[in-house]
């Protein structure tokens, strides 16, 4: 069971929660990039052994949709690593 | 086992969905309403009339249904600036009693917060998840109450009797 910090109600069970998918990296200009980097974009998940920023969405509570760094080995919701936001 | 408790399905209540900043709703609603309650997940009460901060910019007030009319003409949904959502809601909610010494006890089934007094004060009210559903709790004398889309009434008091039974 996870423990999901929402920034309105505080930590709640993850069953309150839907998983909105990773976060990924904004949209490019498809006219300014290549095609294998347009199908990277289009195809490719962020799937890491540790921490990855995902989206959460408080569907059977406040509402709020949120972002948290959950580590992908323990579920543990983790600091944002150095660097990131 | 069976639980020393009471299910009791409510009468209709009149039901306002109220979103907007809390300075445009206090603005608009003038004194229609309590005091704005400023904790989330938290109620204020005035002359039967109770308001809960349920989300973000985000309020349900809720009254006897023998004042729907009345504080619906207060709080003039159709009339309201754009800032400010002002939405009757009244047959969308089935609200439930489950009251007794185990009452604790059956809502611990249901659904995964914490209730204990320190956790779950008074003038807690929270949607949260029950039996898989969006459902509306907070304490009532004697136990607990508790709110799910209409239609699920039905299934949500089938739940309860298994629960229990």
């Amino acid at each position: 069971m996870m423990l999901i910090p929402c920034p309105f109600c505080g930590k709640r069970n993850e069953s309150e929660f839907i998983f909105g998918g990773p976060v990924v990296a904004a949209r490019p200009d498809p006219n300014a990039v290549s095609d294998a980097e347009w199908v990277e974009y289009l195809t490719i998940a962020p799937n890491p052994l540790g921490p990855v920023q995902e989206k959460w969405w408080h569907a059977r509570g406040c509402g709020e949709w949120l972002t948290i760094w959950r580590d992908t080995r323990t579920h543990d919701i983790v600091e944002a690593p150095n660097g990131s936001e | 086992m069976s639980y020393d408790i009471q299910i009791t399905r409510q009468s209709l209540n009149a039901l306002f969905d109220l979103k907007g900043a809390s300075a445009a709703i206090e603005s608009w609603a003038g004194n229609a309403l309590p005091n704005l309650p400023d904790q989330p997940n938290s109620r204020t009460e005035k002359e039967a009339v109770e308001l809960y901060h349920i989300g973000r910019d985000h309020w349900i007030a809720r009254a006897p249904v023998g004042q729907e009319e009345a504080l619906e003409a207060r709080l003039k949904p159709n009339d309201c600036p754009a800032d400010v959502s002002i939405v009757r809601i009244s047959d969308t909610l089935t609200f439930f009693r489950v009251t007794g010494s185990q009452a604790g006890e059956v809502m611990a089934i249901a659904c995964p917060l914490d209730l204990h007094d320190s956790q779950f004060g008074d003038d807690t009210v929270t949607y949260t998840d029950l039996f898989g559903l969006k459902a509306l709790v907070m304490r009532c004398k004697d136990g607990y109450e508790l709110a799910i889309e209409q239609s699920f009434g039905d299934m949500v008091e089938d739940y309860l009797a298994r629960a229990t039974a």
